[in-house]
């Protein structure tokens, strides 16, 4: 088993509501993030990803529990936890009128750079990020996408053992992203780095990740490697299909689950689409979700089944058990709302 | 450390004077201002007419003369200027000169000066007893001898001061040239004054005009001169006044208290743009941080105020056609002085900043103290006549530094309390502002 590297124990921090009125926006997070590997904190907005990071970089004082970075208590030994440290902050923390090479020497001055090794680093990671042919130019000037990349940089400029990345690919351009995602496997493969990564998307976190920690109302409620998370909703397909307006009985539902073999559940949902100008009811949506192994050797019966109650289905989709799932399955949420 | 200070100080240093915007604020407009104002003004005391808005200046008038007879009938020529001066009855609104100023007689000439020191009045003229004897002549005494009127001055409103002895110079000259009596002067000063409601200070200066042609040469060539007189300062010595200097420190440290405010609201702003929070992640202590911080705002404010310093006396300097120190000589005490008042500035600045929730917040109430500091310290006008204003603007940092720059420009030495002043609000304020900030940054 790898080294731990980052021990978090009972992690907790609360806030003051404007009307007075106190809540935990993380509430007793513990995990463990081991050397080498990508950890994945995934969890919609609010959930409490940006105040853990925040409290285990030591930018907040925890309510309650602590860290342990490389052994060194981000509490009580502030300085030394740092030390090993990079951090990529949510929002893109960069000062507008110096240009992408000031930025990342004034921040590497921070981490205690200097002379040549400064040089090199910057040069290196000015390649690393793409932005060597601009590295003259203010970041005011910047593209949003060139702006994140510089941002990363900044990060990883010291070489730390550890980097935290919360939610850089917020808010850019597929092509960045992917570039993004890339330089995240980089920094694992090639510079052996340790990464705690946060992101609402699930795609990419179950691309990227070793193990993911799931969190939800600042707690976390489920933790382990992408395939250990995804035993949890077991092996079933989710199969989508979209029935429009016409209702659906609760007969077929249980007829599904007794007929069609590998079919465990079946639900309908009806949605209401309002009209976007005028907020007046548009148009009804019917989903029926069923959830089968091996869905789509089902889906003929299925459909067979519809159609004998005078169902008509619309359309269909078989999403394979994914984190998306696992949300879904833990909290009765989707991940995006 | 020292290192990582420097290397935070620098960085604003860097992104401060790198800003077009921001040098036109901090550099450009001040020195416009003091040129304006100062060649102006300069122009009202060589005896040029302009109309500076200036009004109510308290002053305090003791008429010790004790007249002579003349001609069978008391005359006191003294008490002529007391009657012109201060108001029987309710004030005049038509007449200027109690429009000017807030003028009070009083009985010696000592609780006049104690009046000025303690800050109620600008300035106190102090009419001689052999006044009227000296400028007369009587069968007793045949030969005139020159005498000295006193205006004891306020250094702290310079302007204010300047006119009063503009006033003073102008009834002097009256009377000692001898070819207007002082019947017709107070006549011809009415006439004008309601002819011309914007009179102003013109009517001091009076460059020109109907019936009314004060001779100045009386005032200026020594040898012309029967009536003297003697701006004092508190201390006692001549006064040598320089508009340049005393508008360019008003404006210079006006300025600086913005440039000051603005150093310091920058922590808030740069914890807003998060880039504070990514250098508090760096292995460097808060303090060491905050420190930084404000050390860029202090030398903000030094550059700031030296390189004003440096453009008046350029300007000052063309105007005479010749290299002029118009801030004194004593280089040490002026370097002194401006490390002083950057201090007490930042000090200032680092407490609002310490206490204020939000960057915008910074940014108003900066602004209004550093607007509240300027006004009660007479950077725009003189706010003599409000009451307790006195007082008050002996809280602002603006106060202690103009009037030490002012005292210096006249090679006068005296500014240890200044000095002290200066250095304690600093410390105090400093001290105090990044202690309450860096227990906000604990949270
Ligand atoms: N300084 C703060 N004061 C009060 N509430 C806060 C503060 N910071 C975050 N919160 C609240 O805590 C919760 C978690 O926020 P955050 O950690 O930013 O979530 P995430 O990064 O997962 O989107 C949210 O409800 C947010 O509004
Ligand atoms: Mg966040």
């Amino acid at each position: 088993m790898q080294e731990t590297l980052v021990q978090v124990r009972g992690l907790s921090k609360q806030f003051k509501r404007d009307n007075g009125e106190t809540f935990f926006a993380v509430k007793d997070v513990t995990l463990e993030i081991r050397r080498g590997e990508i950890f994945s904190l995934l969890g919609p907005n609010g959930a409490g990803k940006t105040t853990t990071i925040s409290m285990i970089s030591g930018l907040l004082t925890p309510t309650q529990g602590d860290a342990l970075i490389g052994g060194n208590s981000i509490t009580k030994n502030p300085l030394a936890a740092k030390k090993m440290l990079g951090v990529v902050p949510q929002d893109i923390a960069l000062y507008p009128t110096l240009s992408a090479r000031q930025n990342l020497e004034f921040f590497g001055k921070m981490h205690g750079l200097g002379g040549k090794t400064l040089n090199q680093a910057v040069d290196e990671v000015l390649d690393l990020i793409d932005l060597g042919d601009r590295e003259k130019d203010k970041v005011d000037n910047f593209s949003g996408g060139m702006k994140r990349r510089v941002n990363i940089g900044i990060g990883m400029l010291h070489k730390p053992q550890l980097i935290y990345m919360d939610e850089p690919t917020v808010g850019i351009d597929p092509q960045n992203r992917r570039r993004i995602l890339d330089t995240v496997l980089r920094l694992r493969d090639e510079l052996k780095m340790t990464v705690l990564y946060t992101s609402h998307l699930m795609e990419e976190v179950q691309e990227i990740s070793d193990r993911v920690g799931i969190i939800d109302h600042g707690q976390m409620i489920a933790l382990g490697t992408v395939g250990e998370l995804i035993q949890k909703v077991g092996e079933e397909d989710r199969l989508i299909l979209k029935v429009g307006e016409q209702p659906v009985a609760e007969p077929l539902l249980r007829r599904i689950e007794s007929e069609v073999a590998t079919a465990t559940r079946a639900q309908y949902e009806r949605r209401e689409i309002a009209n976007g100008d005028s907020g007046a009811l548009a148009a009804a949506e019917g989903i029926l979700t069923v959830y089968a192994t091996r869905g789509r050797r089902a889906l003929p019966d299925i459909i067979r089944l519809a159609n004998e109650t005078g169902v008509d289905i619309l359309s269909v989709e078989v999403r394979e058990p994914d984190l998306e799932a696992v949300f879904l399955h833990l909290t009765g949420r989707a991940l995006r709302d | 450390m020292l290192r990582k200070i420097w290397v935070i100080a620098y960085k604003d240093l860097y992104i401060t004077f790198t800003d077009r915007n921001l040098i036109l604020i901090m550099i450009v407009t001040p020195l416009a201002l003091a040129s304006i104002i100062g060649l102006a003004f300069g122009g009202f005391i060589g005896g040029g007419g302009s109309d500076v808005p200036v009004q109510n200046i308290p002053v305090a008038v003791v008429n010790l003369d004790q007249g002579v007879e003349f001609g069978g009938s008391p005359l006191n020529q003294g008490q002529t200027f007391v009657d012109l001066l201060v108001p029987q009855g309710d004030p005049d609104p038509e007449n200027v000169l109690h429009q000017l100023t807030n003028a009070v007689e009083l009985g010696t000439a000592e609780t006049a000066r104690a009046g000025v020191n303690a800050g109620d009045y600008s300035a106190a003229i102090i009419i001689p007893a052999e006044f009227t004897a000296s400028i007369t002549t009587t069968q007793a005494q045949t030969a005139l001898t020159p005498v000295q009127i006193e205006v004891y001055a306020s250094p702290a409103a310079p302007v204010s001061a300047n006119i009063i002895r503009s006033i003073v110079e102008s009834f002097s000259n009256q009377i000692a040239m001898g070819s207007i009596t002082v019947a017709s002067t107070i006549g011809a000063l009415t006439e004008r004054a309601t002819a011309n409601p914007l009179f102003g200070l013109q009517f001091a200066a009076a460059a020109g005009g109907d019936g009314f042609n004060p001779d100045f040469s009386a005032a200026f060539s020594p040898d012309a001169a029967l009536i003297r007189i003697e701006q004092q300062r508190v201390t006692g010595e001549t006064a040598a006044f320089n508009p340049l200097v005393s508008f360019g420190s008003a404006q210079a440290v006006f300025f600086m208290m913005f440039t000051a405010m603005a150093g310091a609201n920058n922590v808030m702003e740069e914890r807003r743009a998060w880039t504070l929070q990514r250098q508090l992640v760096t292995p460097t202590p808060r303090m060491v941080l905050l420190l930084g911080k404000m050390v860029g705002t202090f030398i903000s404010c030094v550059a700031q105020v030296i390189i004003l310093i440096l453009a008046l006396t350029l300007v000052g300097s063309l105007i005479a056609g010749e290299l002029q120190f118009i801030w004194g000589t004593n280089l040490f005490l002026l370097a002194l002085v401006i490390l002083c008042v950057s201090l007490a500035a930042s000090g200032v600045a680092a407490l609002v900043a310490g206490l204020v929730r939000t960057p915008e917040q910074g940014n108003t109430i900066g602004s209004i103290i550093s607007i509240l500091f300027g006004l009660f310290s007479g950077a725009f006008f003189s706010v003599e006549a409000v009451p307790g204003a006195n007082v008050i603007s002996r809280l602002t940092v603006n106060y202690w530094g103009v009037e030490a720059f002012n005292k210096l420009s006249q090679d006068q030495t005296d500014i240890g309390l200044n000095l002290v002043v200066l250095l304690i609000l600093g410390v105090v304020f400093f001290s105090a502002g990044l202690f309450i900030f860096n227990r906000r940054l604990s949270v």
